[in-house]
């Protein structure tokens, strides 16, 4: 045992020792491996990113609300027969609510999305406002940091009370506080009473672009005109729940639908299910580059390291027959150069980790100011990735230096020391 | 130095060795039947001029090679058989190489070269520096080791090999026309150092083609055409000791 790790420390000094040597060389045998490490370590953080985004609008939304609406979030059904189908109306989508006994609650949410707000005399264009029940303040979407969601009283009243979106209030107000000023929308003067928190993600940024103002209000505003049809939110409760909920919202649709036993549905019942699914085919493609883009540059990798690994062995011949006749066996040979090329890989994946720290900080904290749907991204790299990382250059060194290692060890030791 | 007692066993013994090379078709004899013992604490030459098959000898009496033919017998095991690991490590344990281009690794310093055998022996680090210092010290490199090869002289590379050649303290201290590469003053005082190796009871083998560096000897065997020509005492071995004191130069 003792004998190994004197022979391993040897080695490992050996491979420093030519590293040393050779080090343009090196570097340039490694860019291989610096390139194929640098696409899993690339690889992972925008996987990790992209759980990351997928994770926090699962939590937006909550794991145990489903949506019943016109439009299928997972875009899985035929586009033209979504089309068509016919708006669900707010009869409707009262009719559900107040007929559904398995809900925790259930609220309207009707949509206009060319919204256009005034304060002051400032127009502001490119937001949504949205018209919902007060109960839509007990949802994780409508959690208010500042000031509070307008009441059941205010609802029924349809008192010309707002809750604004963290952008829309950030955008206005900028760092003075909101609550109690007035804005106009079509003309008509509405108090804000509250902000919600910031939830905007990749994949839900238009969510911080939102006004939030009594359903009855948003009718005889947009009644006329509106485009969109109204959803449903419903909250189970319980993940476990889901199915119960889920099957008497669609019994509940069917009969206020009119359809026949024999007919389709004519809406859909969102789930964040349905977001794991987009993530899913999203994180399918990054794999499927990375992946592919990674083998490839590993295989160049190998080759780049296992020639040089030759040309290695035959310049060190000669040392090769010396440490041989001082007592050096065959396997003591093979290690030392499956080691340097194993140690070649390594200084690789450490170069690329390196390089990719300095890429993903920068691009992390600078990328989110130009683009802010890029915000999901992480100043880090994943930690299981800079492992797989490791192991996965220290796996390629061993393989590339292999062959090379071979030939070191069957070097014949009377002939090499006659070599110059 | 480790003193060996074979109670008057032979350190080595040669029985009819031959080593045949096959080259195409041909078979080319190096060594045809060669005979030879070699007790602790002898100082023996083997001379003969190129082609002699002394290189060959000296290969197998290294245990860098093996015999086609015939047994050799090193401190009674029989290592003619032996396969390449087992060789490694009589090398390493019992034969101690001295060569004309020195061989030593240009990259690292004297004191690593010198080290070299105790790693592949498995001494600890701490127990590896402390033994090459003393043998580069005994040398008289002492303050030479950091040095590279590169940075030494040709006579300071051969007393870096020979120390490297001590570190085990082997059998037998097998050299290969240590001076063919020195100049004569430096080659003199290689071969002072050999002389005092012999007098700390070494068991020294000299391969060379020259007769000045042969005479250094007690015993001279000729090779020619593969086998054993002639085989002598040298009656009047050069002694140092008479003319002056061991004294290394740095």
């Amino acid at each position: 045992m003792l004998k190994f790790l004197a022979e391993f420390a040897e080695s490992f000094r050996i491979s420093i020792e030519s590293l040393r040597a050779n080090k343009l060389r090196a570097f340039l045998a490694t860019l291989g491996v610096v390139i194929g490490i640098s696409f899993v370590v690339l690889m992972g953080w925008a996987l990790s990113g992209l759980d990351n985004a997928l994770q926090e609008s699962i939590n937006l939304i909550g794991e145990d609300m489903i949506y019943v609406d016109k439009w299928d979030w997972s875009g899985g059904k035929r586009w033209k027969e979504v089309r068509n189908r016919k708006e669900i109306t707010l009869e409707q989508a009262k009719e559900l609510i107040e007929n559904i006994t398995t809900a925790v609650v259930a609220v309207p949410v009707a949509v206009t999305w060319r919204g256009e707000i005034k304060y002051g005399n400032d127009n502001y264009q490119g937001l949504s406002i949205v018209g919902t029940s007060a109960d839509f303040g007990i949802l994780p979407a409508g959690d208010v940091t500042n000031g509070r969601f307008f009441s059941k009283f205010e609802e029924t009243t349809t008192a010309n009370v707002a809750v604004l979106g963290y952008k829309v209030a950030e955008t206005i107000f900028g760092d003075s506080d909101p609550v109690g000023n007035f804005i106009k929308i079509k003309g008509r003067k509405f108090e804000v009473i509250g902000v919600v928190k910031k939830q905007g993600t990749m994949l839900m940024d238009f969510i911080d672009n939102r006004v939030y103002v009594p359903i009855g209000n948003f009718m005889s505003l947009f009644g006329g005109e509106h485009l969109r049809s109204t959803s449903i939110g419903i909250k189970a409760g319980s993940i476990e729940r889901l199915d119960e909920v889920r099957e008497e919202a669609r019994g509940l649709m069917r009969t206020i639908r009119n359809l026949k036993p024999w007919e389709e549905d004519d809406f859909s019942i969102n789930e964040t299910k349905a977001f794991e699914e987009v993530v899913g085919t999203l994180r399918l493609y990054v794999w499927g580059i990375g992946l592919g883009m990674t083998v490839l540059s590993f295989i160049v990798g190998i080759i780049g390291i296992m020639n040089i690994m030759y040309v290695s062995v035959a310049e060190r011949t000669k040392e090769i027959g010396i440490r041989k006749s001082i007592g050096a066996k065959n396997r003591s040979i093979l290690f030392q150069f499956i080691i340097e090329a194993a140690m070649l890989c390594s200084v690789g994946a450490l170069t690329s980790l390196f390089l990719c720290s300095i890429l993903v900080f920068v691009v992390a904290n600078i990328l989110p100011k130009l683009i802010p749907e890029t915000a999901f991204l992480r100043p880090f790299i994943p930690a299981d990735f800079i492992v797989i990382a490791s192991v996965v250059a220290i796996i390629v060194g061993i393989l590339a230096g292999l062959l090379p290692a071979l030939r070191a060890a069957r070097v014949d030791p009377i002939e090499s020391l006659r070599y110059e | 130095m480790e003193s060996i007692n074979l109670n008057g066993q032979p350190l080595i013994k040669l029985k009819h060795i031959s080593r045949v090379y096959q080259v195409g078709v041909e078979q080319v004899f190096a060594l045809r039947d060669i005979s030879l013992e070699i007790f602790p604490n002898e100082y023996v030459a083997i001379m003969g001029p190129s082609g002699s098959g002394k290189s060959t000898l000296m290969n197998i009496i290294g245990c860098l090679d093996t015999p086609t033919g015939g047994e050799y017998i090193l401190k009674g095991i029989n290592v003619s058989e032996m396969n390449d690991n087992e060789l490694a490590e009589i090398r390493n344990k019992e034969i101690g190489f001295v060569f004309q281009m020195f061989n030593l690794l240009p990259r690292s310093n004297a004191l690593k070269n010198v080290e070299l055998p105790l790693v592949y022996a498995g001494i600890a680090k701490s127990k590896r520096i402390e033994i090459a210092k003393e043998a580069l010290a005994d040398v008289g490199l002492g303050d030479r080791m950091t040095h590279k090869p590169n940075e030494l002289s040709g006579g300071q590379r051969q007393r870096v090999a020979i120390a490297r050649a001590l570190v085990t303290k082997p059998s037998l201290i097998l050299a290969d026309e240590p001076t063919g590469n020195l100049d004569s003053k430096s080659g003199e005082d290689i071969m002072k150092l050999f002389h005092q190796l012999w007098k700390n009871g070494n068991t020294i083998v000299l391969v060379t083609h020259e007769a000045e560096i042969a005479r250094n000897a007690h015993r001279i065997i000729r090779l020619r055409d593969g086998l054993i020509e002639k085989e002598e005492l040298n009656p009047n071995p050069y002694n140092y000791d008479k003319a002056t004191d061991v004294k290394v130069s740095g």
